[in-house]
């Protein structure tokens, strides 16, 4: 997140929002804002809904797994990233960049 | 006094083998224990396979979702058609490096 932070002025000239989302409740979610002073926004999916339907919620561990997903202005997928590799903006932006 | 002398060589030999046999036992339990973590390793990553793979792909219809955000104001993935792309970035905050 800390990463998308630095990026996040890439991000807006390609006209991406970016959204970070995890399954952590919305206090834990507030005081990690803060702490990496992000200013794009932080939601809890603390119902595990979200990561259900995208397919990336560990049942045995309770958690959503990492995962980066580029979604065009038409609301399609245009980019998937799961696990380490998630944590690099870079491919996500490349994704941006070309749309 | 030959038979001593046969005898001598005899049971050093005898002790040194049983030497090197007990050090060779002693360091095959030492390795095992260093072992251990990887073998902890070879499970984790056993494991990994079983994490699960998204199996959304390019060009599917993105899920919608509401969800709330740290101010408490609600967050639509459809509200940004025709307006902006979207990065969904999840994240796992327990094991967040950042």
């Amino acid at each position: 997140m800390k990463a998308y932070q630095a990026d996040i002025a890439k991000f807006e000239q390609t006209n991406t929002q970016v959204l970070g989302i995890s399954v952590d409740s919305f206090a834990a979610n507030r005081r990690f804002k803060e702490d990496i002073g992000a200013t794009f926004p932080l939601l809890s999916d603390f119902k595990r809904k979200t990561v259900r339907d995208y397919g990336i919620y560990d049942e045995e561990g309770g958690y959503g797994t990492r995962a980066t997903f580029t979604v065009d202005k038409e609301g399609v997928i245009r980019h998937v990233e799961q696990g380490k590799d998630a944590i690099d903006p870079t491919g996500a932006y490349q994704s941006c960049r070309a749309l | 006094m030959k038979r001593f002398s046969t005898a001598v060589p005899l049971l050093l030999g005898l002790s040194l083998c049983a030497l090197t046999c007990q050090r060779a036992t002693r360091s095959g339990g030492d390795s095992a224990g260093a072992n251990t973590p990887a073998g902890a390793q070879t499970n984790s990553a056993a494991q990994q396979p079983s994490a699960p793979q998204t199996q959304l792909k390019v060009g599917d219809r993105a899920p919608d979702f509401e969800l709330t955000d740290t101010e408490g104001q609600k967050v639509k993935l459809s509200d940004f058609r025709g307006k902006k792309n979207v990065v969904l970035a999840f994240y796992v905050l327990a094991f967040t490096g950042g």
